[in-house]
This record gives structure tokens, C-alpha cells and sequence, in this order.
């Protein structure tokens, strides 16, 4: 179920300078983002603030959004993981790695919300049919901020050993979540 | 950069995974060349891709100061009253209501409306958290806890003997499978002559789960004991007040706070 083409309508709206149209869509997607940005920088307080960042950038680059280039969610997504990122370089926490216990998402399924049962399953299929080194690639971007010159000084592969992971990794999980 | 050099970056890109000069290239990549379907695609099957990982995350419902500084930024009203329904918002209702209808009727709206509840339980904690003066590694471990996926939030009700102070005070476990329990309470007052103990109740017996600490601020932080969720899926948890050091075999003070765990 997508609801692009109304939330779509949200963004032109505002364009045009309608907060409430602001307010609909931060209400749609701001919980799912708020709890990924707590997942990457730890602090609340942090979250907070990266969150009200990506929503008033929202306000002002609207216009920016295309959809040949992702969904809404996406470019959502996409604007507040840039944010964090930045935060977390600028904190020079860079080399606090994930545990074992905090991956990506568990391989075994278990019990999860009912609206986001399908799309949850999926992706822990998606991410247990990755291999291990690619997976743990993805994870170490994707949840501390680091860029593949950093993973690489800390898992003392290659650089382009690690950009081939990230590449393929994410183009398979594409693959994955797509079939 | 040509467009192969693209293809091969556009991956790192959209993770945010590329250094500064690198992204920089992406960007001029893009805004120079202006349309190319291949590029663009290709982009949109990236970003796409790191949205969906973070669809295994519970959503978490903000605190409402988030929208309120939003608004503050963009010059909205803070506070939206009652209005007319614009069209936009009919279409994210309708929207929502064709995925209810298609998401199977009554079982899934009461699965939404606990949802929505275990959402503002997850709020209330995630608030309580941020305020409380605890270290920050623990307080980051809860947070990581109370987003991660299977967590359950068990919230503990006063019970008829919770009197005076003890009627102020709140908690909720934060309960995953995989075998971790937190607990999270707040305005507990300090004991100089008792301590706040923690009960899990199993098979019709109540297990000591360990002491409750308060700190400065009244807030408490605390983990059961991986050995002790080992066993048989706890039935619910207990808060008493017990001498100091607290009882092993079973509560003799008063327990005001309790708090059932939903089945699996």
C-alpha cells in the first residue's frame, strides 16, 4: 500500500506555504524517523532536534523533491540520515561500532507491529540472504555514519574491497526487497 | 564524473557512505546533467533501498515540543484547532482507511489501536528517558532497547495499596524476548530505611528481579537479570517496597505498582 500520490498532493501543498500540509506528512512519518534517528545517535535530546531540522528543510526545499529520484519517505529519509551523519562526524564518535546485537534488523523472524508486518519480514529475508562481509558493510554506514574510506581503516580491508560490498550489498538488497 | 563513474558511486551516495569530495561530485553530476533516466533510476533504487532498512524500526511517536519548535521555525500556530479537512488530507485519510480495509478488518484496527497505545507509551518513555539524569551509555541502551524490534511495553498501574508517594510514582518494563527486561519508573521518592524491589510473576509465583535505585531526580533505571528471563515467559511484573536489601522468596511490603505482559 503506498500513499505516495496523496502525500505527493501534501508536498505541493506545501510549496504553495500550507503548514498543515507540513504538519499531515510530518504526522505520517515523522515516529518512523524520529525512531531511526534515535537508533543512530543514541540521544534523544539529538533526535529531537535533527528530527525538527529535516522537517523545517522539508518546508523549504519542497520544491526540490523529484520523484524519478525516490519515494517521499525515501527523500525523507535520505535528508535526515544526511543530518545525523553530520552530527555524528561533528560529535567525532565516528569509530563507536555496532554490537553484534545491535545489526541491522534480526535474520529470525519474530513478532512485529501488525502495519509493518510484511515490509519487516521482507527486509530480515532481504538481510539474511546477504553475505555476512556485505551486510556488516551496510551496517556499519548505514547505522554509525561511516563513509567507506572509515570502514575500511577500521576493518583494515581494502578500500575498494569495501566499496564493492557497499555496492553490491545494497543492489541486491534492492533486488531482494523488490522480488 | 561520467555516467558509469555515477553508477558505481550511486550506491555510497545514497548511504551517505561516500567522503565529502566524493558526494560533492555525485551532486554535480547530477545537477549538470541534468535528466538521465539511467542515473536516475538508478538513484531512486538506492534511496528506496536505505529508506527500507528502516522499516524493521517500531515508530515512535515524538515528543509534541519537536512539532511545536517545527512550527515556531515555519511560522505556523503551534496548537492546530479544530479545521476544515483540506483536500490533500482526505486523500491521506482515504488512503489510510483503503489500507485498513485491505489490512483485514477488526483484528487489524484493535492490532493498530494497541499499536497507537504502545506508541504513546513509547513516547512517554522515550521522554523520560532523555530527562532523566542517569549515565548516558545506560540511558542510550534503553533507548536502543525501546526502539528495537519485538520490544514490548508493559505499563505498571497503581494498585489499591499505592498511598502518599507511592501513589505518585510510574513504570514500565521494557520487555524483548531475545531476553533483556528494563525497567523505567519515575517519580520515586528516596528511601533511606527501604529499597524499591522489582517482581516478575511466573507460573503463579513471584521471582525477585532486583532492587530499584532511584536517582537524584526520581527516575529509575534498571535490568533484570538475562538468567532470571531464561526460563518460562513472565505472566506480569510488580514493583514493592521491602526492607532494605530486599526479600528473595516473595514480597512481604507493599506492591503498588503492577503490570501484565500481553501474550505473544
Amino acid at each position: 500500500m503506498s500513499l505516495q500520490p496523496a502525500e505527493g498532493t501534501a508536498l505541493e501543498a506545501i510549496r504553495r506555504g500550507d503548514s498543515r500540509a507540513l504538519e499531515e506528512l510530518y504526522r505520517l512519518h515523522a515516529p518512523r524517523i524520529y525512531a531511526l534517528l534515535l537508533r543512530m545517535l543514541r540521544e534523544a535530546a539529538d533526535a529531537e532536534e535533527v528530527l525538527q531540522e529535516t522537517f523545517v528543510d522539508v518546508w523549504r526545499r519542497a520544491g526540490e523533491y523529484s520523484p524519478s529520484r525516490g519515494s517521499i519517505e525515501a527523500w525523507l529519509i535520505t535528508i535526515a540520515r544526511s543530518r545525523a551523519i553530520d552530527r555524528i562526524r561533528a560529535r567525532g564518535a565516528r569509530l563507536r561500532l555496532v554490537k553484534q546485537s545491535e545489526q541491522l534488523a534480526p535474520v529470525d523472524p519474530e513478532p512485529s507491529e501488525p502495519p509493518d508486518v510484511h515490509a519487516q519480514t521482507r527486509l530480515r529475508r532481504a538481510l539474511g540472504a546477504l553475505p555476512p562481509e556485505q551486510r556488516r558493510a551496510l551496517e556499519l554506514a548505514y547505522w554509525e555514519g561511516l563513509s567507506q574510506s572509515e570502514i575500511s581503516r577500521h576493518t583494515g580491508d581494502p578500500l575498494g574491497t569495501v566499496k564493492t560490498r557497499v555496492r553490491l550489498g545494497l543492489q541486491r538488497l534492492a533486488e531482494l526487497l523488490a522480488g | 564524473m561520467t555516467h558509469q563513474e555515477f553508477l558505481e558511486q550511486v550506491d555510497a551516495y545514497a548511504l551517505g557512505a561516500l567522503d565529502p569530495e566524493e558526494s560533492r561530485a555525485v551532486e554535480a553530476h547530477l545537477a549538470a546533467e541534468g535528466p538521465h533516466p539511467e542515473c536516475e533510476a538508478a538513484l531512486a533504487r538506492a534511496r528506496n533501498a536505505v529508506a527500507a532498512l528502516a522499516s524493521d524500526l517500531r515508530p515512535v511517536i515524538p515528543p509534541p515540543r519537536v512539532w511545536d519548535a517545527i512550527a515556531r521555525s515555519i511560522g505556523a500556530a503551534q496548537v492546530t484547532p479544530a479545521r476544515r479537512v483540506p483536500g490533500w488530507a482526505m486523500g491521506l485519510a482515504a488512503a489510510a482507511v483503503l489500507a485498513l480495509l485491505l489490512g483485514g478488518g477488526a483484528q487489524i484496527r484493535e492490532a493498530r489501536r494497541s499499536a497507537m497505545q504502545a506508541n504513546a507509551a513509547a513516547a512517554e518513555c522515550a521522554r523520560d528517558l532523555a530527562d532523566a539524569r542517569i549515565d548516558v551509555l545506560r540511558k542510550d541502551d534503553a533507548l536502543q532497547l525501546l526502539v528495537e524490534p519485538g520490544t514490548q511495553l508493559v505499563s505498571l498501574k497503581a494498585t489499591a495499596v499505592a498511598h502518599g508517594p507511592l501513589a505518585s510514582t510510574t513504570g514500565v518494563v521494557l520487555f524483548n524476548a531475545r531476553g533483556r527486561a528494563l525497567f523505567v519508573g519515575k517519580s520515586f521518592a528516596s528511601q533511606t530505611t527501604q529499597d524499591y524491589e522489582l517482581w516478575l510473576i511466573r507460573d503463579g509465583k513471584a521471582v525477585a528481579a532486583g532492587l530499584l535505585p532511584p536517582g537524584p531526580d526520581g527516575k529509575v533505571l534498571a535490568e533484570v537479570r538475562p538468567e532470571l528471563l531464561a526460563g518460562a515467559r513472565p505472566a506480569a511484573f510488580a514493583v514493592s517496597l521491602e526492607k532494605k536489601g530486599g526479600e528473595t522468596d516473595a514480597p512481604k511490603g507493599p506492591v503498588f505498582l503492577t503490570g501484565a505482559l500481553a501474550p505473544p
